[in-house]
């Protein structure tokens, strides 16, 4: 019954990984094509300025979707888990529509949204808020709308499940101690919830590195990230070797997140 | 539902959200943030001129425009064999996987429960990128085959993961019975667990068929010359401009993907309100 899964598990995902590895420490003619051999040049040739540019552009974009993600997450699971009452399914409903909707339809739908002639910059000339339309396409801060809008019901999710299963006594106790609202909160409910924010932040943080339609249709493809990188070197300067490094550098990178995840999920338990 | 109840959830809805404060605020903000988008989108499906911006007039032509392109219909087809058969892949490989780990004491087993969900917690670029370099060493043309299995590998943890929680909570007893009646492991596992797994089973296709339906990045490594799915048709029309006809066919896709929702939700929305009603 194992034997299915087993196959295609190191058939396909951890043999072609010990390939990448391989070529990652491989020689490459100046077309990129493989050569027979051993070197590090591949690694080296990542801690030029442009590669560099693009770790601290997608370390920047990961992390900020990560934090928006989190901020506005968490009042959001906060409400549905403790406030809504009779209207949390069909809140968690609403919120499950757009997940399941295309992302790039949705994110096409943003792409109209933010244009010059787009409905905000309507409503915000309309508001007399502004003169002439701004140039909002193209810039980090839609690159950013786009994130956040992908990647928010994967955090509202994790976190709602952590906040259902706590005992309400516990909240009642803290009041009755003498706990206002915010110390309760502070003391009980979130420290107990943090398993599902630190979940909520490994779901976002780790596909962050590895986007790369989001910054090229409303980012206007400017800052360059990880994703894009690998699709050019792969896609069109097959440029394989080179593609092989950074991949296994995002490989890298995403098992810190795990490890850290791990060892902040055994420091809550052991706070307990 | 008492006529209290139904009061309760009528005209009180928008004072109440209030009544919570900065929560409240924030869930009602971020609802219009995550839903007007696709509203509006949906609106603009129905413009009669090329603009998605400006509104001209009512008109049904741009779902003519979607239906008469063979671009379109042809990604479909494709995304549509390549969602058929990777969910039956997936689930039947998940489904089995998940009974093993929960009916069975073996070797290793947790460490096999980690690996069957590691492909969620890996960038599914690296996945791609991983397979298409192999298929190339091994000398394999990309086409359906590799796509399937690209896509396999990204739903492979959820459907095993669904069949997984649906396994843990059956009633053992059953299984026992039957092996106490002198069934073997596999009629055991043919006419009593299976019959009561297949919900779960339902459920892990849908989600497969509909997460390889969505694809883009699996699909932008392993989709060879005349297998381009629905997402990268997409994309690439998305490159080079909008057009209602972008809106009209994410309307379609918006409400083939909700009725799919819905007939799966509707197997558990009826035990959500009873649980949350307590």
């Amino acid at each position: 019954m194992l034997a299915p899964s087993l196959l295609l598990l190191t058939l396909f995902v951890l043999v072609p990984l010990c390939v990448v590895a391989a070529y990652s420490f491989a020689l490459r003619d100046s077309y990129g094509a493989v050569l027979p051999g051993f070197t590090l040049d591949n690694y080296r040739d990542l801690f030029q300025a442009a590669y560099l540019q693009v770790f601290v552009n997608s370390f920047k974009l990961a992390a900020s979707t990560t934090a928006i993600c989190l901020l506005i997450g968490y009042p959001v699971a906060y409400f549905i888990a403790f406030k809504a009452g009779r209207a949390a399914p069909a809140l968690l409903l609403l919120l499950l529509i757009p997940f399941w909707i295309n992302f790039l339809i949705r994110i096409s739908a943003w792409v109209v949204l933010l244009g010059r002639g787009g409905l905000i910059n309507q409503g915000a000339i309309g508001l007399g808020l502004i003169d002439v339309p701004v140039g909002m396409l193209g810039t980090y801060g839609a690159t950013l709308v786009g994130m956040v809008y992908a990647f928010l019901p994967l955090t509202v999710f994790p976190i709602y499940a952590a906040l259902t299963p706590i005992d309400p006594r516990l909240r009642e106790a803290g009041a009755d101690l003498g706990a206002g609202p915010a110390e309760t909160f502070l003391r009980v409910t979130l420290p107990l919830s943090l398993p599902g924010v630190f979940a909520a932040a490994l779901f976002v943080f780790v596909p962050s590195m590895g986007v790369f339609a989001i910054p090229v249709l409303l980012g206007g493809g400017k800052e360059i990230i990880l994703g894009n990188l690998i699709v050019q070197l792969f896609l069109e300067f097959r440029n394989i070797p080179q593609g092989a490094a950074v991949s296994v550098l995002l490989l890298l990178i995403s098992g810190v997140g795990i490890l850290l995840y791990m060892r902040a999920l055994r420091r809550v338990e052991a706070m307990k | 539902m008492s006529g209290q109840q139904a009061h309760r959830a009528g005209p009180g809805w928008f004072t109440r959200v209030f009544a919570h404060g900065l929560s409240g605020w924030v869930t009602l903000i971020t609802y219009i943030f995550m839903l007007a988008p696709i509203v509006v989108l949906i609106a603009f499906a129905f413009n009669a001129g090329r603009s998605t911006v400006v509104w001209t007039g009512f008109s049904l032509d741009w779902f003519e425009v979607v239906w008469n392109n063979r671009h379109i219909a042809r990604a479909l087809q494709v995304s549509l064999i390549v969602a058929v058969a990777s969910a039956a892949i997936s689930t039947a490989t998940g489904a089995l996987a998940a009974v093993a780990i929960t009916r069975r004491q073996f070797l290793g087993r947790d460490a096999l429960g980690a690996a069957l969900a590691a492909p969620l917690v890996l960038p599914e670029i690296v996945l791609g990128v991983a397979l298409l370099v192999f298929m190339s060493f091994m000398g394999v043309t990309l086409g359906y085959g590799t796509m399937i299995i690209g896509h396999v590998l990204v739903s492979l943890p959820f459907s095993t993961l669904i069949v997984r929680a649906a396994a843990s909570s059956l009633d053992l007893q059953l299984e026992n019975a039957a092996a106490d009646l002198g069934a073997n492991e596999w009629q055991t596992f043919r006419m009593v667990t299976l019959p009561q797994l297949m919900p779960a089973i339902f459920t892990a296709f849908i989600l497969s068929a509909t997460l390889s339906f969505d694809n883009l990045v699996m699909s932008t490594f392993t989709s060879g010359v005349g297998t381009t799915t629905l997402p990268l048709r997409i994309y690439s029309m998305l490159k080079l401009g909008i057009t209602p006809e972008i809106n009209a066919l994410g309307t379609l896709l918006v409400v083939a993907n909700v009725a799919i929702l819905f007939l799966v939700m509707g197997r558990y929305l009826p035990l959500m309100l009873k649980t949350s009603r307590r």
